[in-house]
């Protein structure tokens, strides 16, 4: 694996792809969160879970799964990175070109199409937040 | 590397990498003229270009006069299509796009012919179709008689127009496809297309052989088609020059105008290279009997390999058909369920091995695998599609490697993925 593969993504993109952070290994259950929230639909190739922990407003811990293609899993890696320690305000302003930045780029039919990660991460933060409304009321 | 993408390209074989050193040099030496010019470095060329013709043609067992050079399987699909312009074209849903799109743009109507689930047309479609444009023939005979009576009675001129039967149709059918390697039923097809022609009815039979060359017998004696696509990469010829084998009596439109060459088929400079590059690919392919030879050696491996797979995956769906008749012997694509194409492909090329995948992503498109599509109807399963194409180097061991190290990658690609029961249920009832 030391030889230089050339692939049509940046070495940053093959570095997520190949060793993503954060994931979710084996059940899903077994990482308690505060809030997830799942985007993507198989039928398009790319499908995300996100799952968060928040401790004094901030995300102090992240978990995901990804069905589709090597940007679509190097992207939710890179969207775990970006969000890990953020306010959740801060995180809710995570954008796909920052994701996109943050890999060294991505092939232009990608984009559009498997950068899906911060969505998740926005459902996983409202998931919180209605939980913590409905603890509330 | 271990090469499964022998569909996508074939290695150059040797000699025909030796037969194009001889011309590079011959042209370096200015030895190599235009074969149109009446000079001697041009006779030179001429006899080349005719030596490779009549290469592809003893290959293909048809006339050397029937047989166009073109730049490429996608350069003879689109001439075929375009001999066609505004006429009825009837081509199956699975051929490939140099098929579809044009056939969508220029048939008048294009008439998409479905497939089963094993990937094989539906010939009563085809043969639905058929009739009604011999019923509008025949119903445009019975009112032209009419018409002449009444006029003959009345003393007076035609003013009444006829329902206008096509001047010719189209069929356009794969002898095998490209993704799958389902062999489609073309001699059922030439009967059909025999029974209604001998009616009356104009009707034409195109197939793509580009992947089905060298790998399945194709003698056009006895296979009535009246144009077959050839393409020269896909036999380890070179990249860039195919073939279009047109009968004398088939209608022919050029889609390159400008030039004598190819008796005015097709215009532009003969490319002389990699034409005898791919006439030495035909010579070898018809001195080895290379179909044979892909029987022998490559089938056994490819069931072995499906076998295999079966064993190792429980999800895994087989979108080849597994009988020998039905497939050709070097194609197995299957679908390994909740795990994406093209990460597969990615992880098997760091493993040294090439493969690829009907998955949207890859390519670049929204839009899954269409052949997948229509044999399944399902957007996950041609996501999830992985083909392995074989060649005649490939060995037992690449196989075994092969089986070796895919199962970590799918559980790698398992765990990390959302297509599993408990997620999507989730989903379903959040």
């Amino acid at each position: 694996m030391s030889e230089k593969i050339d692939w049509a993504y940046t070495e940053i993109v093959k570095d997520h792809f190949l060793n993503p952070r954060n994931y979710i290994m084996g059940d899903e259950e077994n990482f308690k969160a505060d809030g997830e929230g799942i985007v993507g639909n198989p039928i398009c190739g790319d499908q995300m879970l996100v799952k968060i922990k928040v401790k004094d407003g901030k995300i102090s811990d992240i978990g995901w799964k990804t069905y589709g293609c090597a940007s679509a899993i190097a992207s939710t890696s890179a969207l775990s990175e970006l969000a890990k320690g953020r306010t959740l305000s801060d995180a809710e302003k995570i954008s796909a070109e920052e994701i996109c930045d943050f890999l060294g780029g991505l092939p232009k039919q990608k984009f559009h199409c498997s950068v899906l990660g911060h969505q998740a991460l926005k459902k996983a933060i409202e998931n919180y937040k209605s939980k913590i409304t409905e603890k509330k009321s | 590397m271990i090469y499964l993408d022998y569909s996508a390209t074939s290695p150059l074989l040797p000699s025909v990498a030796e037969k194009m050193k001889e011309i590079i040099d011959a042209s370096v030496e200015g030895r190599l003229g235009n074969p149109s010019s009446l000079h001697s470095a041009g006779v030179f060329s001429k006899n080349l270009l005719e030596t490779a013709r009549e290469q592809v043609a003893s290959l293909l067992n048809c006339s050397p006069e029937e047989i166009i050079f073109t730049s490429g399987g996608s350069e003879s699909n689109n001439t075929v299509i375009r001999s066609f312009e505004n006429s009825p074209i009837l081509a199956s849903e699975i051929e490939h796009p140099s098929v579809l799109e044009p056939a969508k743009r220029f048939g008048g109507p294009f008439l998409a012919i479905p497939v089963d689930n094993l990937g094989r047309i539906n010939i009563d479609f085809v043969e639905k179709h058929l009739k009604t444009y011999l019923h509008s023939k025949t119903e445009q005979n019975r009112q032209k008689t009419e018409q002449t009576q009444k006029n003959l009675k009345n003393h007076k001129k035609n003013t009444q127009n006829p329902v206008e039967p096509p001047k010719k149709i189209l069929i356009s059918v794969m002898l095998a496809n490209n993704e799958t390697g389902v062999l489609e039923p073309i001699s059922e097809l030439t009967n059909l297309v025999e029974k209604y022609r001998n009616q009356g009815l104009p009707v034409f039979l195109h197939a793509d052989a580009t992947q089905a060359l060298g790998k399945i017998d194709i003698n056009l004696q006895e296979l009535k088609v009246d144009y077959l696509t050839c393409s020269s990469h896909k036999i380890g010829g070179p990249v860039g020059i195919g073939a279009l084998f047109a009968r004398n009596s088939a209608p022919f439109s050029p889609l390159i105008f400008g030039g004598a060459q190819e008796k005015k088929r097709r215009a532009g400079t003969s490319n002389i290279l990699l034409a005898s590059g791919f006439g030495e690919a035909a010579r070898i392919a018809k001195e080895k009997n290379t179909p044979l030879l892909f029987e022998a050696s490559v089938r056994p491996l490819k069931s072995y390999l499906e076998s295999e797979l079966k064993k190792l995956h429980k999800n895994l769906r087989v979108l080849t058909p597994s009988s020998p008749e039905l497939s050709l012997p070097n194609i197995l694509n299957v679908s390994i369920s909740s795990v994406e194409g093209e990460s597969t492909q990615l992880y098997l090329d760091l493993e040294k091995i090439a493969v690829s995948t009907g998955s949207a992503c890859a390519s670049g498109d929204i839009a899954p695998s269409h052949v997948i599509m229509a044999i399944t109807s399902d957007p996950e399963i041609a996501h999830d599609s992985v083909r392995f194409s074989l060649g005649l180097d490939t060995k037992k061991s690449d196989i075994e490697t092969l089986l070796e190290k895919l199962p970590p990658i799918i559980s790698r690609l398992e765990d990390l993925s959302t297509l599993k029961p408990t997620i999507q249920k989730k989903l379903k009832n959040p």
